[in-house]
Order: structure tokens, then sequence, then C-alpha cells
């Protein structure tokens, strides 16, 4: 069901080129690809929430420090994981930068093993977010494919109406309800009926409602 | 017995009841005893008499009376003239019968016998006017009867006889109106005789002694009269016969009668006796001197007293009471006294306990025994188990001070800590002085001043936080610096290693990139060194202003700074000087960072170590021209595998720690020509000692 996604990028923000240098390299030679920047700023400036990946952020940042950044994007909708780099050990810190989100939270010097195991798990974190996001577009693309009967259809079938019940509300016959599910189902490319049930909840269809935005 | 007048005449009923006292215990069976009343003046004239005689003779034809007692004038001549028809054969005794009456009838038979009665008029206004010496005037009252006309004319013949000493006035057989409104205007110096009447002007009839009484209500002088039974009506009093005594006469006169005796030989009185009689309330009303009257007056109305009566008694009583009455008194006042004692007392007490709990005190009494040994009965008092409640490390200066106010008499001021049963350590401040003549107690007050003690911690924590900034924590604060900085290369150090080595697992090698990641973890490490040797730099011999130092002083700055913190972690500071030790020459502050690290390690090192055990001792010394200090701990010490590492940057056994401080503590020491060393106490703990050497003298 996954569709073609880009290839995940990390991206590792420290002011201190030695360690970008350093970090990139060990990085790359894992099999990631890296983008270094040397500034909170100067990562915003070429973001693109499209891409996946992950982010790899010193706290003690010139200007717009680690924790603020991390504020900044979780403002601004969906953003990338986060793996926070520090000097020492900050406990409070660390706590809040945790709290808020952060897949995790490393003390420099980090060996690789944990600085990988990081980066891995933030990148799987973006993946699964994406497909959740892709999945409920493609599932409300489907929907909006539907006749405007055919949604009338679907909302009483998962308020747990049955067919005859659900005809007598539409003013049409059983017959007409049972076609009418026949080619809801097959739109909805849900196999069974279980699964179209399972999508409605997805879409935000539920008994009391109308059809919902998700 | 024939009585003249009713039966209710006050003499007539005691006449009755004098001669009831004679013949009553004489229990004379075949004797009885009837009355008549001939009811005079209200019955009188011929034919009365006669109907009474026919009806005397026809009651008692049957069993006519062996004796006829007449009493009085009237009645004797009604027996005499009707004798032979009403009572034959009876024999007569007269009674109350005047002797002027028996003289105008006499002579009588020789068988009527009697006591006559001599009233003295004279005599009784004679002593009358003894008894008024202010009185003027005789004013006498008779009434209208026959018998008060006889009366009437018995005393004016016997009248004159007084004419010297006052002028005497008849107020004779005048109505009773009148009488009284004649009496009312009388002066106050007249004095009144009156045998009272029968009836009055106008033909009112009343008892004699009711008259009298009337009289007595409105005239303004003294009422004198001659019959007994007046008295008690407002007269003063006369000389009276008893008719009582004369019923009593006559009784045993009728019973030697009837024992056969003749009438001749009866030995009767010749007359009756009088006695003088007086009523006391009058000799008080008209202000009689009680001297002029006779002992032998007869007192009537005067209660005799309680006194008179029971005086040997009363004496005695009087007596006992006034004993028990001192006694009671004096019990009540001493148990007043005492209550008061007690009320102030329970009052000042609560007044005490009052003030106590709202200052929050506990007032105490220490029963200090010699020296501070065996305890004594009460625990609450007993000051050697107090004192064991108090923290070790406080009880040298408590038993000093204790000692000093006992001794000298000095007030007690202490602050010390207390021990909790549950191991929490409380502050106390106490005051107090020596009390009672042993001069082995303590009286005074506790106070919990643990709030104070925290407050004043905290206040002196946060006075010295900008102490410890720039001081104590000054090599934390550095430390965290360095780190920082060297946490940098060595990021980019061990980032470019493993990267290498992630590299070398591959072919064909990229010699260019592992020769680019050789050359940056070179210069990588450089910059490490260069962090390192900056902070070499800071204490480098020349850099730091070095100057002559005392090391005692040195130490007791330092021990300043902690002394609150130690304070707060129940860290107990034992410092050892050596006598007089030379100075040192070297840098004031960078000497203090290291003495304050060592004892922040010692302290640290104890944490584990119960309160009571966490000493850490400070000592100094001199051999060989070095100047020891050694801090030592009671902490479970250094573990030989890590003695070598200790000094090694960037290790540490602390959670938390950076490694740093005792290498730049080994840095200062070098830098000061000296040494820090480090060895571990066989008793346990470890002690890190800072040799330098002694300043030599210019």
């Amino acid at each position: 069901m996954t569709g073609h996604l880009p290839r995940p990028v990390v991206h590792l923000v420290d002011d201190d080129l030695q360690v970008r240098k350093a970090l990139a390299r060990l990085l790359r030679q894992h099999g990631w690809s890296c983008v270094t920047h040397e500034s909170a700023e100067a990562y915003l400036a070429q973001r693109d929430a499209a891409l996946p990946g992950c982010l790899v952020l010193d706290v003690n940042l010139p200007g717009l420090d680690g924790l603020a950044l991390q504020r900044e994007l979780l403002a601004s909708g969906p953003a990338l994981p986060i793996v926070f780099l520090t000097g020492h050990g900050d406990i409070p810190m660390s706590v809040r930068a945790v709290k808020a989100g952060a897949v995790d939270f490393l003390t420099k010097p980090v060996p690789a093993e944990t600085l990988l195991a990081a980066v891995q798990a933030a990148v799987t974190q973006d993946e699964q977010a994406r497909q959740v996001l892709s999945a409920r577009a493609a599932l409300r693309e489907r929907f909006d494919s539907l006749t405007p009967r055919e949604r009338e259809v679907l909302q009483g079938l998962a308020a747990g109406r049955l067919n005859k019940q659900i005809a007598t509300d539409l003013g049409i016959v059983e017959q007409t309800v049972k076609f009418h599910r026949a080619h809801i189902m097959q739109r909805m490319q849900a196999h069974t009926v279980a699964e179209l049930m399972h999508q409605a909840a997805s879409l935000g269809l539920t008994a009391t409602s109308g059809t919902q935005e998700p | 017995m024939l009585y003249a007048n009713g039966r209710l005449l006050p003499a007539n009923i005691e006449v009755d009841q004098g001669l009831h006292d004679i013949l009553a215990p004489a229990g004379l069976p075949n004797v009885a005893v009837y009355s008549e009343f001939l009811d005079q003046p209200a019955f009188s004239g011929e034919a009365f008499s006669q109907t009474m005689a026919t009806y005397l003779r026809d009651k008692y034809a049957r069993s006519p009376p062996s004796v006829v007692i007449a009493v009085s004038d009237e009645a004797l001549d009604f027996s005499l003239s009707r004798r032979v028809r009403a009572f034959p054969g009876a024999q007569i005794i007269y009674l109350a019968t005047s002797a002027g009456h028996l003289r105008s009838i006499a002579p009588l038979p020789p068988d009527v016998v009697g006591v006559p009665v001599q009233y003295d008029f004279v005599e009784t206004v004679t002593r009358a006017l003894d008894w008024h010496p202010g009185a003027r005037h005789l004013i006498v009252v008779t009434g209208a009867s026959p018998w008060d006309r006889e009366w009437e004319a018995r005393l004016r013949a016997e009248a004159p006889g007084l004419a010297p000493r006052v002028t005497v006035e008849f107020l004779a057989g005048l109505p009773m109106g009148e009488l009284h409104k004649r009496l009312a205007a009388l002066g106050r110096d007249s004095v009144i005789f009156t045998p009272g009447y029968f009836m009055d002007g106008a033909g009112n009839q009343l008892l004699p002694r009711e008259a009298v009484r009337r009289m007595a209500e409105v005239a303004p002088g003294p009422v004198y009269a001659p019959y007994s039974t007046f008295m008690g009506t407002g007269v003063v009093g006369g000389y009276m016969p008893s008719f009582r005594d004369m019923g009593r006469e006559t009784g045993q006169a009728v019973l030697r009668l009837l024992d056969g005796v003749a009438p001749g030989d009866l030995g009767l009185l010749t007359t009756m006796p009088l006695t003088l009689r007086v009523d006391w309330r009058q000799v008080l009303r008209w202000g009689i001197d009680p001297a002029a009257i006779p002992s032998d007056a007869r007192l009537e109305f005067k209660a005799p007293t309680f006194w008179e009566q029971y005086r040997t008694l009363v004496l005695a009583a009087a007596a006992v009471v006034i004993l028990q009455t001192a006694l009671i008194a004096a019990l009540l006042l001493e148990r007043r006294r005492r209550r008061r004692t007690a009320t102030d007392l329970a009052q000042s007490e609560r007044l005490m306990g009052l003030a106590a709990k709202a200052a929050q005190l506990s007032p105490w009494v220490w029963e200090v025994s010699q020296p501070l040994a065996p305890p004594i009965s009460d625990p609450s008092h007993d000051f050697a188990r107090v004192f064991e409640t108090i923290h070790p490390q406080d009880r040298t200066a408590v038993k000093q001070a204790v000692q000093r106010a006992i001794g000298e008499g000095a007030e007690l001021a202490t602050e010390y800590r207390v021990l909790s049963e549950d191991g929490s350590v409380r502050w106390v401040a106490a005051r107090g002085r020596a009390d009672g003549p042993s001069g082995q107690r303590l009286i005074g007050v506790s106070l919990d001043i643990t709030q104070r003690k925290e407050a004043e911690f905290r206040a002196e924590q946060d006075q010295t936080a900008l102490r410890h900034l720039t001081r104590v924590s000054l090599l934390g604060q550095l430390s965290a610096s360095i780190a920082h900085q060297l946490n940098q290369p060595l990021t980019s150090i061990l980032g470019n290693a493993e990267a290498a080595q992630k590299m070398l697992e591959r072919q064909p090698l990229d010699l260019v990139e592992l020769r680019d990641i050789c050359a940056d973890i070179v210069a990588e490490d450089q910059r490490a060194a260069d962090i390192i040797r900056q902070l070499g730099a800071l204490f480098k011999r020349g850099e730091a202003a070095f100057t002559p130092l005392d090391v005692k002083q040195l130490v007791q700055d330092t021990l300043a700074l902690v002394r609150t913190d130690f304070l707060a972690r129940h860290v107990n500071i034992v410092a050892e000087f050596a006598p007089s030790l030379p100075q040192v020459d070297g840098d004031r502050v960078q000497l203090q960072q290291l003495l304050l690290n060592l004892l922040a390690n010692a302290a640290d090192a104890m944490g584990a170590v119960p309160p009571l055990e966490r000493q850490v001792v400070i000592s100094t010394d001199l051999t060989d021209g070095q100047i020891r200090v050694c801090v030592a701990d009671r902490g479970p010490g250094v573990a030989d595998s890590d003695m070598e590492r200790l000094f090694n940057p960037f290790w540490s056994t602390k959670l938390g720690g950076m490694g740093i401080g005792l290498t730049i503590c080994q840095s200062v020491a070098l830098a000061h020509g000296g040494s820090l060393s480090v060895s571990n106490r066989p008793e346990g703990g470890a002690v890190f000692c800072l040799s330098v050497p002694a300043r030599i003298a210019p």
C-alpha cells in the first residue's frame, strides 16, 4: 500500500564545523543521506516538510537554540522527529525536550552505535507518520469519488443500520441499497464489510453525526 | 359561791382559781361547789333580789349549801339579807369585801366570817407621787353604779390626806365620752387613780378592767388602781391584794369549817395583805426611776432576761462561743489566705502557661547532680536524661554552659540540637539560671528554634550563593565550561574515528576520505590539547598573585565558608592546628579553592554515613619545611584500583561528576611548588593532604 517515497534525509544542525563534518561522515558511512546546517535558522530556511527524514539537533546553538527550534517546528504543523545532542547531560532540559516529542536526547561525545540507533528510530517514526497521513489522504480521495446517494448509504452502514432500515430512511427499495453497497465497496477498495466499517471510522463517519472532514 | 357580778369578771375568775387550788387537791368526794352570779349591776333592785332568793332557795332546797361564800360587798349584803330565805343554816364566808363596807354594816353575826380587804388609796397615791415628782394633780375616776358610788365615797373621805402634795379632782359618774375627753385634756403633771367602774354616767355597763383599759389609753398621765386584775391594761400599778390569794384563803377556811372548826376559831387573817405591783412597761413608759421602786415590789411584764436567768451558763457558753468563733475566724482567714494564694498561683500558672504556649516556650527545671551524674527521681527534671537527647556535637558546649550557670551563677543561654527518636534533628534555644539553695537546680525555658535556624541557614545560603558561584562552585562552573569545550573535539574525534572504522570495512578503500578523516582527528586532538593547556595556564606560577599567607587563617576562612553548608548536612568539623606555623607564599583564592574542593569531597564522601558519624578533621602540621594541610573524612575511602586514576582529568566516582576537581587541585598544588596526596586512613575514610613549602623568611 506504500507509495513511492523519496529517500529519508538526516538533517544535522550543529554550530561546530568539525562536529558536523565528523557526524555527517559517520552517518553517510552507515548509508544515510545527510544534510548539515550550521544554525537553526539555516535549517528553517531550506526545510521541506514534504520530504521524509529526521533532525539531529545540538541543544547549544547560537541564535535560535535547539529547544526553541523544536517549539517552532511543532507550532508549524507536522515536523521531522528530533534527536537532540548536548555537551553535557542536563536532566530537566532533556525531560522537557522528550516530553515535547523528541525521539532521544544524546550526550556528546556520542558513540556511533547510539547515534545510529536514535536516527533509525527517528526516521522510522517519520515514515510511519507519513504512511498514516497518506493512507488517510487516499481513503479520503476514494470517499470523495462516491456519489452523494452512495455517501448517504455508507453513512447508514457506518451507523450500524440494516439495509432495510437504510432503504426506509432514504425512501428507496432495499434492492437498490444492496446495489449501492456493492458499488461502494468496489470504489473504497474494501474487500469485506468489516474493512469498509474500519474505513468509515477512519473517515470519521459515526452513528450520530453526518459526513465529517477527517 | 355567790358572786355579786358576772362570771367573766377577772376578779371572779381568779377567786375561783384560788379556791380550786385548795379544794381540788383536798379531794373531797362529798363536796360539790356551785357558782351563782348576781350579775350586778345589770340586775339589781328589791324585786330581783326576792326572785333570786326564791330561785336559790328552790334550787338548793333538796341539797342546801353548808357554806356560802359571798364574793364582794353586794354578795355579802344579799347573803346577809336573804340568808334565812335562801340559805337556811349555811355558814357565810365573805371574800373580797372591803373593810370599809364591813364597818358600815357591822356588827356581823358571829358565824359570818372572812378576810376583809383594806384598800390603801393614800399609800398608792403617795408612792405614785414619789415616782412622778412633777405631778401636781391627782385625778380620781369613779363610776355611777352603787358599787362605784361606794368607792367614790370612800375615796373622797381619804382624799384630804393627800392635799398638801397635790390637788385632788374627782371625775365621778361621768358619761364615758366626756370622761375620756376630760382625761385627754389633762396635763402631763396629772396622776390618775381609779378603781374602775361598772357603769358610766350615761348608764353604759362594762367591766371595770375594760373601763380602766380605755382610760389608760386616753390619759396623758400615769394611771394607778387598787386591783391586781387591772394589771396589763395600761395602769402603772399600786398596792393591791391578790384575788387568787383570797380564793385560797377562803378555801382553807372552807376546809376547816367542813372539818368542824367553829367559825370563830378559823384563825383568819385580819386583813388581806397588799402587794405593791408595778407594770415594768409602764415604769419604762413614764420614766420612773427603778431605784425608787422598793425591792419587795412585784414587777410584772418584766420578762426576766436571759442573762438574769442563765448568767453562769451564758458566760460559759459565751466563752466557748467566743473561743470557737476565734478559732473559726482564724481557720477561715487561714483558709482564705491559702485559697487566695492557691488562686493566685493557679492564675499565675495559667498566665504563664498561656504566655509559654503563645511563645511556644517549654518551661523546665533541671536538677543537675554532681557532675551531671546519677539521675534523680523525676525524669522530666533530670538533666542527665535531657543531656542524652542533645546532639553529641553540642554536648560539650551545653555542659560548659550549664556548669558555668551553676558554678558562677551566670545566666544560661545556649543553643543546641536535639535528636528526636525518629532521627530528625531539632534546634533548641534554652535560657535559664540557677535556682534554689543547693545550687544544683536550673530553671528556665526552652524554645524550638528549628525554623529560625533553618531560616538562618537559608538566608545565609542565599547570601553566600554569590560567593559560592564565584568561589565554591568556581571549579564546577569551570568544569562545565571546559567540559563543553572539550566535548566538541571529543565528539568530532569519536565520530571521525568511528566513520573511519566503518570505511575500513568496505572495499575499495576511499583513501582520500580516510586521509581527510585522520587529518581532522589530529586537528581535533590538537584542539582538545589547547583547551587543556588553557586550563593549566590558569594556575601557572606568575599569573597568580602570590602573597605571604597564614595557613591557620586560610583554613579558618575556608571553614567559615562551608560551615553553614556542613551544618545543614550534619557534618561536624574538627580543626586541629599545629602551634605557630610559618607562613606560605601562595595565591589565596587558589588555595582556598583547593581546600574547599577537598572539604566538599570529604562531605560528599559521607553522604551514606549516619549523621552523627559525619566528621571531617582538618589539621595542619609542619614537617621538613613543608606545611601540610590534611582533610580527613569518615567516608568509604578510596578503592585501591581508583588510587592511580584519582587525579586523572574527567574521571570521577561521583554521579554526574566531571572528574576535574582533583585535577585542578593538583595543578594548584603543583603551581605552589607543592603536592597533593591521598591515602586511606586505617580507621576508615580517606585523607587528602596538601603539602606546600613553608615560606622562608627574607
